[in-house]
């Protein structure tokens, strides 16, 4: 297995947020955790990209246990996350948006930068070239003068999409993708998150929406309080009239 | 002529302490009260080498330059773990201490009866005796200081930094190291502060700290605030309106009494005016809220 929770406890105060959780996660397989609110799966979501630290349990990425590993280093070893507020560079252009994401990037040391420049310039723009391939991939080409909060929220998604890959990001947990976004750009962003499935990468995403589930991903975990109520693939778990009605008031 | 000059050098001294923390303000979203320490450690320990130890004019600025990184790395190291507004509190912190012993370690700074005799900055065996002289020293430190500040700004190091200050845990989540960015940018901004400080000195040949108080760190926030924040234009052009405009009560005829309190009041006005109407500056890329 790509990525593995092992009973991961979390307590907030008095609040039990997560209850002995143990989830698996496969390399090029779409998984979704799905569940009402409240029940803990933005807070799994924190523990694994390393903005939160269990109570109890470990988190395996790898074979190696990266439960006390730092967000920042954890990102370095290949776990993206997309925000479900997507948390673009606002008051940055939409392809340095996307090249400040890159990894070889020695111009990052104020020294490089003043005493190697031609070296730094080479770099630089090697990733400006590979950054715009990238934003080829999910379709806003044409946008990257523009600035990131000019973009619409369905653009914004795309565009934090692919600055996970430009961060080569192997794992990428997406916190509610399709939300707020309009049913055409869904389309756009389903068939970039299959893409990247079918291309080996990890991917594990929050949703609510039914139809988006049942096209896109394989397999499904239902949470609720804290704690995995069911599992399958989506039309077993979905199909379970006595969950719809429980869980997704439908 | 003199007093044009004058103008001129000053307007050369508030660019460098601007453009540093533009550094902070503008492209790390760091918000300090302490600029002016920094500025006061530079002309502080300048002075002290080049009369104590008799060390040249370029050596003793680079001393100076070394004790404020120094000392930014002892500030940032425990203020910077701190979040927004209580980062603004440690700053202004440390201003109060380094004003502090400025005032009261009478051994070594002769506390508020200041320095006097500073030796005019003495470069590649070129004293700048007169007016004119120091004017193309103090051009051409700060034309090295804008292509330092354009470097860094126009690298990945500046990228990141921008990024940490539009969305710190998304730049977390990509991997950067925020702490350390934030850190290293502290230490820079303070050493070039330090730097305007040794060329202060070197002017005025007489320094005491009541030119290092907070009120002179909330002036050069002014500068960057009004000029605007987040590129390198806003700090220059706020520099020359800040330095510019009390001067013009001058050929007002504004009594010397009034004069001081006067600008107090400009300087207040124009601060509130351009936070309520435009909020990133005359010429600036980023709002600071």
């Amino acid at each position: 297995m790509e990525l593995e929770l092992e009973n991961i406890g979390k307590q907030f105060g008095g609040l039990s947020a997560l209850k002995d959780v143990s989830i698996a996660f496969e390399k090029g397989r779409i998984t979704a955790l799905i569940g009402p609110n409240g029940a803990g799966k933005t807070t799994l979501f924190d523990i694994v990209s390393g903005f939160l630290r269990p109570d109890t349990g470990r988190v395996i990425y790898k074979d190696e246990d990266i439960t006390a590993v730092t967000a920042h280093r954890l990102a370095r070893k290949g776990i993206g996350r997309l925000f479900q507020d997507v948390r673009i560079f606002s008051n940055m252009s939409v392809l340095e948006n996307v090249t400040v994401a890159q990894r070889h990037q020695p111009g990052e040391n104020p020294l490089w930068a003043l005493l190697r420049p031609r070296r730094v310039n080479r770099l630089e723009r090697a990733n400006q070239a590979a950054a715009r391939e990238l934003l080829q991939l999910v379709g806003i080409d044409d946008k990257e003068h523009l600035w990131g909060e000019q973009l619409s929220f369905g653009q914004q998604k795309l565009l934090a999409i692919a600055r996970l890959l430009a961060n080569e990001s192997s794992v990428l947990l997406l916190d509610e993708p399709t939300a707020g976004v309009n049913p055409h750009m869904v389309d756009v962003l389903l068939k970039t998150i299959r893409m990247l499935a079918n291309d080996g990468k990890t991917v594990v995403i929050i949703e609510h929406n039914l139809s988006v589930i049942l096209k896109l991903c394989d397999w499904v975990f239902l949470l609720d309080d804290g704690e995995v109520t069911a599992f399958g693939t989506a039309k077993e778990v979905l199909e379970d009239r006595a969950l719809q009605e429980a869980y997704l008031g439908v | 002529m003199n007093y044009v000059l004058h103008i001129a050098i000053l307007i050369t001294l508030y660019i460098i302490l601007g453009q540093s923390l533009n550094l902070l303000v503008g492209f790390t979203g760091l918000l300090s009260l302490a600029h002016a320490a920094f500025f006061g450690l530079g002309a502080y320990v300048s002075t002290l080498l080049m009369i104590r130890a008799d060390w040249p004019f370029l050596a003793a600025t680079g001393g100076g330059c070394l004790v404020a990184m120094t000392l930014s790395l002892v500030v940032a190291v425990p203020s910077l773990r701190l979040r927004g507004d209580f980062f603004v509190l440690a700053t202004l912190g440390f201003q109060m201490i380094i004003f502090s012993v400025f005032n009261n370690w009478t051994e070594v700074t002769r506390g508020p009866y200041g320095i006097a005799g500073i030796p005019k900055p003495k470069v590649f065996g070129l004293t700048a005796h007169t007016l004119p002289q120091f004017v193309i020293l103090a051009c051409l430190i700060v034309i090295l200081v804008l292509v330092v500040h354009w470097r860094l700004t126009s690298t990945p190091y500046g990228r990141t930094l921008k990024a940490i200050r539009d969305q710190e845990t998304a730049a977390r989540a990509l991997g950067k190291n925020v702490l350390w960015f934030k850190t290293s940018v502290f230490m820079i901004a303070g050493g070039v502060a330090a730097i305007a400080g040794a060329l202060y000195a070197g002017y005025v040949t007489y320094i005491d700290p009541t030119s290092f108080t907070l009120d002179e760190s909330i002036f050069i926030l002014t500068i960057v605030i009004v000029g605007g924040a987040g590129n390198l234009r806003g700090p220059v052009i706020g520099a020359f309106v800040l330095v510019l405009l009390p001067e013009a009560l001058r050929f007002l005829h504004v009594p010397d009494t009034v004069a001081p309190n006067l600008r107090q009041i400009i300087y207040g006005i124009l601060l509130i005016t351009m936070m309520r109407f435009r909020p990133s500056g005359l010429a600036g890329q980023y709002a600071f809220d």
